[in-house]
């Protein structure tokens, strides 16, 4: 693959919260026009990792190239352009709380465009369609379940018709019948628009069926990059173990955790 | 003896850190009133809710503070037998003092803490980086209006506070305590003059600018320090905002009157 096909190439990122590194070195490419899956369990800084790469948390520069430019060197004017391109769901929707479904998906249309209100509402819409929920435009957010949240917040990602999607956790806390259809749709943004789809999730199946590439994660590093072939024939006991959705030991084995538990510690020997 | 030290040095550190932040919050919030979206809408819309939502409000607080101020004054006066100044006692202590920052008091209490837990929970929600992801600058859409419906809407009710509490004390130290009615107008007219209503309006000014900046402030970054995103970040930041907000008026105000003075 030649390097003009790669948009996003993360070349070492680190990244911490206060004193604490959650990111370690993370290395590895996105191509255009696919389906990047990031899986983990959870904790292990997928969202984190997410919001370098729609400039929410501070990258040092050098760490991530975006079509060739350094993410850490944006000034206002490019991560501006670069936002306008892209479109973000949030792992709760992020729905605005004072605003009717389709005022919601209004609002990037209403501020970035001088189109009359009339024609927002059509396109909003719209958007809402491709989601299932048009009957609902009038809705207020309170009034709907949490995955009709969510694929709300999906439309107002679209309402921009952007060029890359970022996902954080689309199918987590839905029935598999709504995340099914989650996933559908991802597949069709790929197919009809050619959007690059990077995905945030934990759920295996969706994963292997929606990516063209994954990347795995464990504490803040990446395990292992590849195909979902490749993924499903690595050898890599971490990444098996995941796979195969065994219990972690450093969660059953770590003798520290006895120590939290309430109660004295009773000496063997002893009465 | 170390650790005292480092724990001082902490604490300045942390106070240090937050006026640059503020600070840094204040210059957003002043650029984003010139930063695209269009605010119209968003300014009557907070407006009605600043302003119109707290008339009951501040009428009622008004009319009361007249009445005590009537009480009071014609109390004190009489000792004096000068009871005839009771309109002018009553008038400049409202137009200079009371009627601004009692006015911004309530507003703070309604509208300020409200705005704050509004913000807050745009925060926890990710509603504030899903702003930013669209390209909005969230100071320009989200505080900028507050800022303007606030200096729109304060002083005007502080006008409609001044107005009510000089009827207040109308009203007890005319109908209740037998002051003729044409005294204590007249005293109302010849003591207030026009620097007086200047200052009612400057330290309303300043005490609207003050409340959306220290409320939208600290709505904004709850949570941010704790990296915990809940409700009780968003309650423990209404209770900050409304404290802070407040006393920097009572300080703001001693300002102003000692520098107009
Ligand atoms: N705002 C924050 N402040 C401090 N630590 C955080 C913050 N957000 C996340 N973390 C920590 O960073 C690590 C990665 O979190 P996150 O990226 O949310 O994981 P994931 O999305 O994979 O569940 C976790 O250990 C979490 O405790
Ligand atoms: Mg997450």
């Amino acid at each position: 693959m030649s390097a003009e096909s790669h948009l996003i190439d993360m070349q070492g990122l680190n990244s911490h919260y206060g004193g604490r590194q959650v990111l370690f070195d993370i290395r590895f490419t996105i191509p255009r026009r696919q389906v990047t899956v990031i899986m983990g369990v959870s904790g292990c800084g997928k969202t984190t990792l997410l919001r370098h790469l729609i400039g929410l948390k501070a990258t040092q520069p050098g760490q991530v190239m975006i079509d060739g430019e350094d993410l850490g060197g944006f000034d206002e004017a490019k991560l501006r352009a670069y936002r306008l391109k892209t479109g973000v769901l949030f792992q709760g929707g992020a729905l605005f709380n004072s605003l009717s479904l389709w005022e919601n998906i209004a609002v990037p249309l209403k501020v970035h465009t001088r189109l009359p209100e009339k024609i927002i509402r059509i396109m909003a819409v719209i958007k809402l369609g491709l989601v299932g929920l048009s009957e609902f435009c009038d809705y207020m957010p309170s009034q709907l379940s949490g995955g009709m949240r969510k694929r709300a917040g999906l439309a107002r990602a679209l309402a921009m018709d952007p060029e890359i999607l970022f996902v954080d956790e689309p199918s987590s806390g839905l029935d598999p019948i709504t995340a099914a259809g989650l996933d559908q749709l991802i597949l069709d943004l790929r197919e009809t628009l050619g959007m690059t789809i990077i995905v945030v999730t934990h759920e295996l199946e969706s994963a292997f069926h929606i990516a063209d590439q994954l990347i795995v994660m464990d504490q803040g590093r990446v395990l292992a990059a590849g195909g979902p072939e490749e993924i499903q024939a690595s050898g890599d006991k971490r990444v098996r173990q995941f796979l195969n959705r065994q219990a972690d030991p450093r969660w059953t084995e770590n003798p520290a955790t006895s120590s939290c538990l309430p109660g004295e510690r009773v000496e063997e020997g002893k009465g | 003896m170390i650790q005292w030290v480092a724990w001082l040095g902490a604490f300045f550190l942390d106070r240090v850190g937050e006026l640059g932040r503020s600070g840094l919050f204040f210059y957003r919030m002043i650029r984003g009133l010139f930063r695209p979206p269009g605010k119209f809408h968003f300014v009557v819309k907070q407006v009605y809710f600043i302003g119109t939502k707290s008339f009951f409000v501040i009428g009622f607080t008004g009319a009361f503070t007249g009445m005590v101020l009537g009480l009071q004054g014609y109390y004190t006066l009489s000792k004096f037998g000068s009871e005839g100044l009771l309109g002018s006692a009553v008038a400049l202590s409202l137009i200079r003092e009371l009627g601004p920052v009692l006015s911004a008091l309530m507003v703070t209490g309604r509208a300020g803490s409200a705005m704050c837990a509004e913000i807050g929970i745009m925060r926890i929600e990710e509603q504030i980086d899903a702003l930013e992801c669209m390209a909005i600058d969230p100071h320009a859409y989200l505080v900028a209006p507050k800022l303007i419906a606030c200096l729109i809407a304060l002083p005007l009710l502080t006008a409609f506070f001044d107005v009510v509490g000089i009827l207040g004390g109308y009203a007890i130290g005319v109908d209740l305590l037998g002051l003729s009615s044409g005294i204590y107008m007249d005293g109302v007219e010849r003591s207030v003059a026009w620097e007086d209503v200047y200052m009612g309006i400057v330290k309303s000014l300043w005490f609207a600018l003050l409340i959306i900046w220290i409320c939208t402030y600290k709505g904004f970054y709850a949570g941010l320090d704790e990296g915990s995103f809940g409700p009780e970040q968003v309650s423990k930041a209404t209770t900050n905002a409304v404290v802070a907000s407040s006393v920097s008026v009572l300080v703001c105000d001693y300002v102003v009157t000692s520098i107009l003075l």
